[in-house]
Order: C-alpha cells, then structure tokens, then sequence
C-alpha cells in the first residue's frame, strides 16, 4: 500500500460532524410546538361579509372550480345583490391567490391558518367568515 | 446459468430514483448490461391542461412542473408571455426575479446534496442540506406566501413587494451559507468514501455532450462553459459579475464539485442583487384583465438556466385569451432517457442511485 496516495484529509474531516451532538436540537416537538407561520403565508380563506357582494369573480377565475357561490340568509350586506358568498373545497383549491386578486371591495382574503383535519370530508367545503 | 442475465426495475417505488420513473436493468451479476428508461408514473399533462385555460390561470400551473425548482418555470411563462404581448418590466421586478431565481437555485442545489449524499448511505449530509433548504423556504414563505409553490413570477412582473427588512434577512442567511460551506466540504465534497464512490463513475464523453445536446452540469462537468445566464443574458444578468464553474473530469466527482461551486457563485449573484437592487420601481406592471388578456398570433422561445441546466419555454398564441400552444424543454428528457441509458450500461448496480443523481432528473418535467 502506498501511503502517499491515501487521503487522509478526506478520511478525517468527515468525524468533524460530531461536532452536531453538542449543537441545540433545531427540530421542535410537534403538536405541544408549532411553527410560527410568516405574515405573508397563504392559508386559509377568509371573507369579510359585511363587504362581500357576491360577484362570483373569485368563482370565475378559479381553474379548480374549487369555489360555488351558495346563498345566504343571514350576515348579508345591501350591496350583496346575488345574495350568494363563496364556498372553498379544499379539496379542489391550490392557494394560488387569483380568488383574492380579482375580488372588487377586497374582502376575499388567505389568512394564516393553515391546519384542518376531520373525519367528515365534508367539513373540507368551507365558507369563509369574518376573521 | 453463468450467462443469464436477470431483469430487475430499479423504480418507481425505489428510494434511489428521483422520482417516480423507472428504469429496467438486465443484470449479468452486479453488472448492468442494458438499462432502459420508463416513465408514465406520473403523466399529468400539462402542457394540455395550459392550453385549456386563460393566460392568468395557466400561471399558476407551471410552477409544480418541478418541485424541486419551481421558479424557473414561472421565470420562463412570464417572460413568454411578456415577449408576447410586449411587456417591459420596472429594474426593480428584474432584479427581484433575479433573486428568486439564485435563491431556488441554491435550494435546489442543496435538495440535491441531500439526494446524492443519500444515494451512497451519507444519511447525514441530507439532514443538514435539508434543514439548510428550509431556511431558504422560510425566506420564501416570507416572500411569496408559499413554501414550495411559490406562484410569485407573474406576467408583468413579481406579485408583492418585499417585506420589511427582507434584504437584511437573506443577506444574514448569504452569511451562515459561506460559513456552511466549508462544513459541507469536510463531510461531503471532500469525503474520501464520495470521493472513491463518484470519481470515475458515471463518465460522459465530451463530443457526445455537445452533439446530444446535454445541458448543465452533465455538460459543464465536462470542461464546456455553457450557461443561459452568460450566453444569452436574461432580467439584469448582463450587469452582474459571476463565474461559469466547470470541471474535467466528465463524471460524477466533476458534476458534483460544479454544483458547489454554482452555490458559491448564486451567492455571489445574491449578494450583488441586495446591493445594486432599485430602491424604488413598479413592481407589477398593468396588465389587462382575466378575460381581456389576449396573445397576439405570434410565437416565442424563452430560456433561463435552472439548477440543472437550460429550461426553456415555447408558446404560441392565437389571438384569444387563451394559449394555442406550450412546449417545454427541460434538462430531464435528454439526461434521463439518452444519458441515463448510456452511462449505466457496464456499471454496478449500486451505481444507479448515483449516477440517476448526478444528472438532475426530474420526471414531471419528461410526463408534462
């Protein structure tokens, strides 16, 4: 064996990540700490129904056809001719933001809230309230 | 009995594959002696479903052509379809665009490294690439909205501005990257085991990079300085300094140290963006609405350099709101067909993984 040809370097520098066990976890322990979600982040959809008017430009642009407007009785402005609001089937939605963009009096927004779960599949069609 | 050769399919379901695709191997013991590429694991058809819809909703599709890298894509539809209607951007979207772009470049390279270093038992170098991809993400996420999507390019520009304090931010992250760095060298790039595992495997013949048409790293690793970014200069890299990094070796080793190198180089592209960005500019120019949008009856070819070579678009419009016709070109198609078949042929089959890594393939991107 030629020792010349060995490369000790490269044999040696790789013991260097040990160094990692005396570093603090960088992991937290989910559920008891969750991330905190940034200003910005697209979650789920809220809707300001006091300015909702019930254009359906948000269902219009959808590609997903994840948003039906279904009508309401109750929490409906004047302006709201249609009488309708948007319902979000997250099973359809890609948080792509075009519903929010194209709505008149900006009342469609994505807050941050980001977690559902449920056994009833139907409870993923959701009406976006008041936030 | 000494001469059978035994088929195996190394894939879809294959912690070594990128991806779901395949490739069938006629094995003569641990010798490959033909390989053969299958994909149709995960057709979703997008250039199809573009061609379905309005130029404003086909945007939000084209990111998830590549999850990995997902901004090159919406780089290249918005620039098509800016060079179709004959939008001009503000220098301030440019050199946003420009960030966006190094900052998934440097995510995408260290995407990679985890599936390199997985591919020959490094367990621990993808743990630290992968939580360093995140602190990008985390920037992203800030930036756009979204971790992994980030539906941010658009047609006229970039759709926010940045938030307060984000320069400073990505310059601290520029920072922990040069002291990381070197950390990665002494477990990775500079590990005697990688070193004897990727020297000398996986070898692409110069002239056939050239007339095959390989792109990336698969051709810079070859010693051939090809790069969109300097060739043909796109958004404000014509006013910044970088190098093109390439190697000799022709193999895995070279394609390797190309992609660290190209990580040093995003940050320095980076850290020349927080500098030189307009402090103030437009930051989405006016564009028409949903419906309104129109493409005139013409066609475009845009290219920009993703982290595993050139990707480009075609697009054709007709004259209504919706696109006649998108093509993409990817790196994947030539590299995972063509190149993967030839390379692997005569090598052992725990060269697979390694080799399937070295080249960037993404099978999306060959099924869009």
């Amino acid at each position: 064996m030629n020792f010349n040809t060995i490369d000790i370097k490269g044999i040696v520098a790789p013991f260097s990540a040990i160094g990692k066990v005396f570093e603090h976890p960088k992991t937290v322990c989910y559920p008891d700490q969750t991330k905190v979600v940034s200003e910005g982040y697209r979650g789920f959809h809220t809707n300001v129904l006091a300015d909702c008017i019930g254009c359906a430009n948000c269902q219009e642009i959808c590609m997903n056809d994840a948003i039906d407007m279904v009508s309401i009785d109750e929490d409906r402005n004047d302006r709201n001719k249609s009488g309708c609001i948007p319902r979000i089937d997250y099973g359809r939605c890609c948080w792509c933001n075009l519903c929010v963009d194209v709505c008149p009096p900006d009342s469609l927004k994505l807050g941050i809230e980001c977690i559902q779960a449920d056994a009833d599949s139907n409870n993923f069609l959701y009406y976006p309230k008041d936030k | 009995m000494d001469n059978k050769l035994i088929k195996i399919y190394h894939g879809p379901q294959h912690p070594g594959i990128t991806g779901n695709m395949s490739v069938e191997l006629d094995l003569l013991g641990e010798t490959i002696k033909r390989a053969r590429t299958h994909v149709g694991y995960l057709h979703r058809g997008f250039e199809k479903l573009i061609e379905r819809r309005t130029v404003i909703q086909a945007f939000t599709i084209v990111c998830r052509l590549c999850v990995p890298e997902p901004d090159p894509n919406e780089e290249n539809f918005a620039r098509a379809v800016e060079g179709l209607v004959g939008l001009e951007i503000s220098d301030r979207a440019k050199y946003i665009r420009v960030m966006v772009q190094e900052m998934s470049r440097i995510a995408a390279q260290m995407l990679w490294m985890g599936g390199q270093s997985g591919s020959i038992g490094m367990g621990t170098v993808g743990q630290w690439s992968l939580y360093d991809r995140d602190l990008i993400l985390d920037l992203f996420e800030e930036l756009t909205g979204g971790r992994v999507y980030h539906m941010y390019t658009y047609p006229g520009g970039v759709r926010r501005d940045l938030p307060d304090g984000f320069l400073g931010r990505l310059s601290e992250l520029l920072d922990y990257f040069d002291k990381k760095l070197p950390k990665y060298d002494s477990i990775f790039f500079d590990n005697a085991t990688f070193k004897q595992r990727a020297m000398g495997v996986g070898v692409i013949c110069k002239d056939e990079a050239l007339q095959n048409g390989y792109v990336g790293q698969a051709l810079r690793g070859c010693g051939i300085k090809r790069d969109v970014r300097r060739d043909n200069p796109y958004l404000v890299y014509d006013k910044l300094e970088f190098e093109i990094p390439t190697y000799d070796g022709c193999d895995v080793y070279s394609r390797a140290m190309v992609r660290r190198a190209e990580i040093k180089e995003s940050i320095k592209i980076l850290r020349q963006v927080i500098e030189q960005m307009p402090a103030e500019g437009l930051i989405m120019q006016k564009i028409p609405k949903h419906r309104k949008f129109k493409l005139p009856k013409d066609d475009i070819y845009v290219a920009s350099e993703s982290a595993r070579g050139e990707f480009g678009y075609y697009m054709a419009g007709d004259g209504s709101e919706k696109i006649r016709r998108m093509q993409v070109k990817g790196p994947s198609l030539i590299h995972g067909y063509t190149l993967l078949e030839n390379l692997l042929v005569d090598e052992e089959l725990s060269n697979v993984a390694l080799i399937m890594n070295s080249l960037g393939i993404c099978p999306p991107e060959i099924e869009r």
